[in-house]
């Protein structure tokens, strides 16, 4: 699937947020199913009452203006509005097409996300998956998750359901220290505060982004968040914090306890210290 | 950022005011997420603390092994700057500790002393309301896994605190003379093996007196780090890092392991 990377207008991270948010309605159809999980995956699924339909990706770029990464104050908002339309539309995307598929979900969605000077892209691909009995399957919106399909089995049978994928992002500028400053300290064990605080400043923004998504989900929680942050590899003075995760709610009355078993595996032992590497 | 009891940022606290009503993040696999529920915990939120830091210079003497106590010094304070912001972002929530602690140190190219100290964990509150605060009156932290902590709880025994020790070490170069004296020799590099053997001494001691602070009986899952960050070869930083428990009065029956053949390749 090809995208124009396409100018984004002040309203559209908006009309993707509403897309988004409207349930996408499975349809019944079937089709040979293709799928990337392993054999392990599938029979976990199986043993919940699920299946694989198909193998679903998505894909969206969105345009950064140039020339903002280098110079200014606060944070690049173009840089921040461009990452949270990208991010919706390509999960919009990944959403409908395993809706139109038949599907309910979709799981071990593969995140690839890569922010240029001038545009960002996020691609994402992953199986979508139903409920075998016919019966069982509701009328409630698709949902996507980065959990793999192991992660989905655990959280069902502990009565949890997954809501959504949750993102939020943010990138700052630090301000430059004064050269006298750098002079000065060049010496001494200080704190940087100027890039402490664009740090927090954007660790704070994207955190509270992706929590608001998660409540516009009615999630209960995110699980498995993934953070990624530091500065742009091409602008110094500009930091970025990006963090996703899986929305999650109680689908059950109460949680399910899973009773865990403590085993002894009898496999070789993994070799903890190897003589070799002393040569 | 000044000393004060709280030193966080606005939008941190409002933040945290929204996870207070309920919804919680958390880095927690599902099954760590499951494990922690299943002895009776519930995540609040995913907490952090950074602080980007400029290393100090120090000389060191070609042929002299001493510690740099001016870079120890800083990998200290940097450390502590980085968890205390997190663990004052668990208090503002409530929690009783903090698991699943990592604590990273990334450079950057802002310059090649200044790296980031980041630590980042998931706050934990225990769900029969009885508090499990350390003997501080801080959330406890600690850098075992959802599954660690699971098969700790089974035991009774609860973490009071992730200790750490760190000792920045200069080891001397060897003289030409010494060099070429053990050519062709089998010989135990003394100075080499002193210096060495000090520097983890004085990492393991500085961990040890930390969990004497919190009165732990012991300290599990003992990570020692090696690392020469930017400094050249000779110079090396020695990390070691646990976390400190204390043994509750709970009854525990232990549970006898399964023995298991996996059939995973």
């Amino acid at each position: 699937m090809t995208s124009a990377a396409t100018p984004p207008g002040p309203s559209l991270s908006n009309q993707v947020r509403r897309a988004l948010l409207e349930p996408v309605i499975p349809t019944d159809t079937t089709t040979s199913t293709t799928s990337d999980l392993s054999i392990d995956e599938e029979l976990n699924l199986r043993s919940i009452g699920w299946e694989p339909v198909e193998l679903v990706s998505a894909v969206s770029l969105q345009s950064i203006p140039y020339g903002f990464w280098n110079w200014g104050q606060g944070e690049i908002e173009v840089a921040s509005r461009a990452h949270a339309a990208a991010f919706l539309s390509a999960t919009t995307r990944l959403v409908r097409e395993a809706g139109a598929a038949g599907a309910h979900g979709v799981v071990g969605v593969h995140i690839d996300r890569a922010v240029h000077p001038t545009f960002v892209e996020v691609s994402l691909v992953g199986t979508a998956v139903r409920p075998v009995d016919r019966s069982q399957r509701l009328s409630r919106g698709v949902f996507a998750s980065d959990l793999s399909a192991r992660d989905f089995t655990m959280l069902m049978v502990a009565g949890w359901e997954p809501l959504g994928l949750a993102s939020g992002a943010s990138f700052v500028f630090a301000p430059r220290r004064s050269m006298s400053s750098t002079l000065q300290q060049q010496t001494q064990n200080v704190e940087l505060t100027n890039f402490t605080e664009a740090m927090y400043s954007a660790r704070e923004s994207a955190m509270q982004r992706m929590q608001e998504m998660a409540i516009d989900m009615h999630g209960a929680g995110v699980v498995d968040v993934t953070v990624h942050e530091g500065p742009m590899a091409f602008a110094s003075h500009a930091v970025g914090f990006v963090a996703v995760g899986t929305v999650v709610r109680l689908a059950a009355s109460a949680h399910q306890s899973i009773q865990p078993t403590a085993v002894v595996s009898l496999d070789d032992p993994t070799v903890a210290f190897d003589a070799q590497t002393l040569a | 950022m000044t000393n004060s009891t709280n030193d966080l940022p606005q939008a941190t606290e409002h933040r945290l005011e929204e996870l207070e009503h309920g919804l919680f993040t958390s880095d927690l696999s599902v099954n760590e997420f499951l494990l922690i529920k299943e002895v009776g915990f519930h995540p609040v939120g995913l907490v952090m603390g950074s602080s980007i830091y400029h290393t100090g210079l120090q000389t060191r003497k070609w042929s002299q092994s001493q510690e740099l106590t001016k870079l120890t010094e800083a990998m200290y304070n940097a450390r502590e700057l980085a968890m205390t912001r997190m663990e004052e972002e668990a208090a503002e929530l409530g929690a009783d500790g903090v698991v699943g602690v990592r604590l990273d140190v990334n450079y950057y190219e802002w310059g090649k002393d200044a790296a980031e100290f980041i630590a980042v964990g998931t706050a934990v509150k225990a769900e029969d309301g009885v508090s499990r605060l350390n003997q501080l009156g801080k959330p406890f932290t600690s850098d075992l896994s959802g599954q660690d902590f699971w098969t700790l709880r089974q035991t009774g025994y609860l973490p009071q605190g992730l200790v750490m020790g760190t000792c920045v070490y200069h080891i001397a170069h060897r003289g030409l003379g010494q060099t070429l004296g053990t050519t062709g020799q089998n010989v135990e590099l003394p100075n080499f093996t002193q210096a060495l053997y000090e520097a983890r001494e004085l990492a393991m001691t500085r961990m040890q007196d930390e969990a004497n602070r919190l009165g732990a009986t012991g300290i599990v899952g003992v990570r020692l780090e090696e690392k020469s960050h930017q400094w050249g070869s000779h110079t090396i930083e020695f990390l070691a890092l646990g976390t400190a428990v204390t043994k509750t009065s709970e009854q525990v029956t232990l549970p006898k392991p399964t023995t298991i053949i996996s059939l995973d390749n």
